[in-house]
């Protein structure tokens, strides 16, 4: 979708944005935007409503942020596709996601930006290293997560251990890719798949994951957590196919 | 093939080509997607009527009797057809991601972008 991109756009008021992709987060979100000025982040905050069917879009107009609205539910993917469109089209250098259900805790922000400072193309959070380890994951689910870890470290050459991790600061290079190739429904191994054969830097680092205290996660559906591991397991096979081609 | 099945096939046939006139009409159907539907009912008629073509069928498909034939033959243009939408369908919900998102941003202060 380039021809989103506005080239004619200001010059961004801050040097990056904080994308948080919504869902029926009324009760979370107001706290996380707190939360993310509590914590002395000043960055625009692009809050990217999909199509939420309780107050969320209501509750973002009273908040310090830029409110982008789907106009029906796309999915999670979609939703930080937008939010990194815009952040692109606005011409952020960097940019962060976070999730709005509160698990990502704002302050861990400064630690990814080191990441980038430190030579990262992009720098994902991770529950699984330093005193992120202690966050409780189900153990089936942890075991997927596994998997994916391997099939990613096997067909894009990058070991990442939380590779469904939502929690990211990247460059604009990596934005700009990820503004134009993004899974629609849940980003999962095939993104790092795909930014690892692209050969950006990938790091990985320990942040502190949150428990949520206010409504569910995706994976409390179980027919979503039967679909997915399969339609991830293809995407990624999927997104190699297309890359290798595209080198040909 | 018997005159009774030969007049069973070509009355369904017949009553499914009513049907999509009539989806036509209501405005439930494209001409485009119709005119297909017409073309197999013209098709499974023509296989029917014409003897030694569904005969020959039946020979290449080793199949024992022309109406396991044409079983086959409806069994695969269901499966191309079927293979055929949810192309069409994957195509329409791309469209509409890339709609609502250009919605959004529009929304949000952004310019117009491409429909591709």
């Amino acid at each position: 979708m380039e021809g989103v991109r506005d080239t004619r756009a200001p010059r961004p008021r801050t040097p990056g944005a904080i994308v948080i992709p919504l869902y029926n987060e009324e009760r979370n979100v107001a706290r996380v935007v707190r939360e993310i000025r509590g914590a002395g982040i000043d960055w625009d905050i692009l809050a990217v409503d999909d199509g939420s069917t309780d107050a969320t879009r209501e509750v973002l107009r009273d908040l310090p942020v830029t409110p982008i609205s789907h106009p029906i539910n796309l999915g999670y993917g979609a939703a930080v596709q937008t939010g990194l469109r815009h952040a692109v089209s606005r011409g952020y250098e960097t940019v962060v996601l976070m999730d709005g259900d509160g698990q990502h805790d704002p302050a861990q922000v400064a630690v990814l930006l080191s990441a980038l400072d430190a030579g990262a193309d992009i720098a994902i959070g991770s529950r699984f290293l330093g005193d992120g380890a202690g966050y409780r994951i189900p153990l089936l689910r942890r075991a997927g997560i596994g998997f994916f870890s391997a099939l990613a470290a096997l067909l894009g050459g990058t070991r990442i251990r939380d590779v469904t991790s939502g929690f990211q600061a990247m460059r604009k290079p990596v934005a700009d890719f990820l503004a134009e190739e993004y899974p629609v429904d849940f980003p999962d191994a095939e993104v790092i798949i795909a930014l690892g054969l692209k050969k950006f830097r990938i790091a990985e680092v320990a942040t502190r994951f949150r428990i949520r205290e206010h409504g569910t996660s995706m994976y409390a559906n179980p027919a979503r957590a039967f679909y997915y591991p399969f339609k991830s397991v293809l995407a990624s096979f999927i997104v190699l196919l297309r890359l290798i081609r595209e080198k040909k | 093939m018997s005159l009774h099945a030969k007049l069973i096939i070509t009355a369904v046939s017949l009553a499914n080509g009513l049907f999509v006139l009539e989806m036509l009409r209501k405005r439930r159907l494209t001409e485009s997607y119709s005119l297909l539907w017409f073309l197999v009912i013209a098709a499974i008629l023509c296989a029917t009527w014409m003897e030694r073509f569904l005969l020959s069928v039946t020979k290449f498909f080793g199949a024992v009797v022309p109406v396991s034939a044409l079983t086959l033959l409806s069994l695969v243009f269901v499966l191309i057809m079927l293979i055929f939408f949810s192309m069409k369908i994957s195509r329409l919900e791309w469209r509409i991601k890339e709609l609502a998102q250009q919605v959004a941003l529009r929304d949000a202060g952004e310019p117009a972008g491409d429909d591709r």
